[in-house]
């Protein structure tokens, strides 16, 4: 087996390499609500549930996140709130986990509503299942173009938007593999890249924290599982598999980034590379890689000589 | 903006009717065409010319000026563009509008926005009964759009109302609300008494009311999202026709008992 990765290197920037590869990311659909409650606590406690099991579509059926916070003023309701992104292979898919997730994490929050956060043509039923609740005292309002349905509960009434926005046109899966020889040092190299992340609208990072440890290759020897340990940026596997690690690697951190467009998922691996590259040297990080299939299964690819910063 | 403008003839009487006389049906007609369109409600011919003088060119906003309480069906039907009566007008202004803008900067008569579907009502002075209502022969009253009324209102506005929002400054006359199915009214001078008679769904707002309907059922005083949002969303899309903030807190009479009970007379003070 050879032990040294075969990748070329298509720049080094402050002693860290990037590779020439790419990120080979998948189309997705999304959507976006709008959680708000009476304090910003308690919005982000309910988002925080509310997204909670929602690193793959592998195994969790959609996959969500925080986008952003919202103050008072840009709610509708007038009230703090957070803006959450789903994302699935289809609105099929998708529907039912908004559905299951509203209704058992946002209904069931205290003082929490529901809006639609995602302005578009196309729409995902958002009250259907929650509304129902009401056991027949749920009663809609209908203002301008929008319904809201108000669900009658033990503190008040939950509010809940009939229809929240989807696009077809989302993306699931630009990442960026990080790599170091010293893993606190990756591991908050690879913290601060999520954080320049965050700031970019339209993108979630699925993962804990935003950060994957367990990147995965298509398929496995077992039968029935879907993925399997990505061999090949395993460090304690270099010498027994193909291996893309070169000998000084010790650990290999992976920033997943679903976006509502290809621009926000491309803009993010920038400004999550240019973090990485900013800080990195001095902590460990060695080099910059991404994940891809090979280019034969997803439709967006995101070459990092392109996203230099 | 470019438009017609019809100037009431000094010394005209007796109903005329003026549905006709919006912007999308005199689209592509002559003044001459216009001139002969028949507006009269009697046996009698009476036509466009021989009641009002014509001035301007077409375009998408119709003006009329020193209209009496017999001039009925203004804006009535309209799809787009704007209607200026500058003077009173009689019954059925706006009836079963779909779009546009209709401003009556006089007092106007029965049955305004009746089955109104869409756009925007304003009346600076009062208003008749029926207001928004059903109108003969058809199943509901108005389903969308919004009504604005600087003056009081007459007695049973909303009547078997699916959609929309009639907001009044002043006073409602008795059963506002009546066989309502959906849809708001928003009374800042008080609601009249009996509101909601047979209320099945939809909202009445007031600081007041005259006499409450019995078959209403006092479920204390609450705070209700729907509010902060209803008061952003007329904020935004009326300006300063908006009506004032309501409260955190109202009290929420639920009704009609008497029918579905699941409408609510909401009131603010």
């Amino acid at each position: 087996m050879s032990t040294a990765s075969t990748t070329k290197t298509a720049a080094t920037i402050n002693g860290i390499a990037i590779d020439d590869t790419f990120a080979e990311a998948f189309g997705m659909s999304g959507t976006g609500i709008i959680i708000t409650a009476d304090t910003p606590k308690w919005a982000m406690i309910c988002a925080t549930v509310m997204t909670g099991f929602g690193t793959s579509v592998i195994g969790c059926g959609a996959e969500c996140g925080i986008d952003c916070e919202l103050s008072p003023s840009e709610t509708p309701d007038g009230r703090p709130g957070v803006r959450v992104l789903m994302f699935g292979f289809s609105p099929d898919s998708l529907g039912p986990q908004l559905k299951n997730r509203v209704g058992q994490c946002v209904l069931t929050s205290p003082g929490s509503a529901c809006f639609n956060g995602l302005d578009s043509p196309k729409k995902l039923a958002l009250s259907a299942g929650p509304r129902f609740f009401g056991d027949g005292w749920q009663t809609a309002k209908k203002l301008g173009k929008k319904r809201y349905w108000r669900v009658p509960v033990m503190d008040g009434e939950f509010i809940i938007e009939d229809k929240a926005g989807l696009t077809t046109d989302a993306v699931g899966g630009g990442n960026l593999l990080i790599c170091g020889r010293d893993r606190a040092g990756l591991l908050e190299t690879t913290e601060a890249a999520v954080a320049a992340i965050a700031n970019v609208a339209d993108v979630i990072t699925p993962f804990p924290g935003g950060i994957v440890r367990s990147g995965s290759k298509v398929g496995s020897k077992y039968k029935g599982a879907m993925a399997s340990t990505n061999g090949a940026f395993c460090p304690v596997l270099r010498g027994a598999v193909q291996s893309e690690l070169g000998p000084e690697v010790i650990a290999v951190l992976e920033i997943v980034i679903d976006g509502l467009t290809s621009d926000a998922v491309k803009q993010s691996m920038r400004v999550g590379l240019k973090a990485v590259t900013d800080i990195g040297a001095a902590k460990g990080v060695t080099r910059v890689s991404a994940g891809n299939y090979g280019g034969k299964l997803g439709a967006h690819h995101y070459h990092l000589k392109d996203i230099l910063p | 903006m470019s438009g017609l403008t019809f100037k009431l003839r000094d010394g005209t009487s007796g109903r005329v009717d003026l549905s006709a006389l919006v912007p999308h049906k005199l689209a592509g007609l002559t003044d001459r065409d216009i001139a002969q369109i028949v507006i009269g409600k009697t046996r009698d011919l009476v036509c466009v010319g021989d009641v009002f003088v014509l001035s301007g060119t077409s375009g998408d906003t119709l003006t009329f000026v020193g209209t009496t309480a017999a001039c009925d069906g203004l804006g009535s039907e309209l799809e787009s563009g704007t209607v200026i009566v500058d003077g009173d007008a009689g019954a059925y202004a706006g009836r079963t509008m779909k779009s546009g803008r209709l401003d009556i900067r006089g007092s106007v008569g029965d049955f305004l926005a009746a089955g109104l579907k869409g756009g925007l009502v304003t009346v600076k002075g009062a208003a008749g009964g029926f207001v928004g209502a059903v109108l003969t022969g058809e199943k509901n009253g108005m389903a969308g759009g919004t009504v604005v009324v600087e003056g009081d209102i007459g007695e049973r506005a909303g009547d078997r109302m699916r959609r929309g929002t009639i907001i009044t400054r002043g006073k409602t006359g008795a059963s506002a609300g009546s066989r309502m199915l959906g849809g708001t009214i928003w009374a800042e001078g008080g609601l009249g008494p009996t509101p909601g008679p047979l209320l099945r769904r939809g909202t009445l707002i007031a600081p007041t009311v005259a006499r409450m309907t019995d078959t209403f059922a006092d479920c204390g005083r609450h705070d209700l999202g729907i509010l902060a949002i209803m008061n952003k969303h007329f904020s935004a899309t009326l300006g300063a026709l908006a009506p004032k903030p309501l409260p955190k807190n109202v009290r929420r009479f639920a009704g009609d008992l008497a029918t579905a009970g699941k409408g609510e007379i909401l009131v603010t003070a």
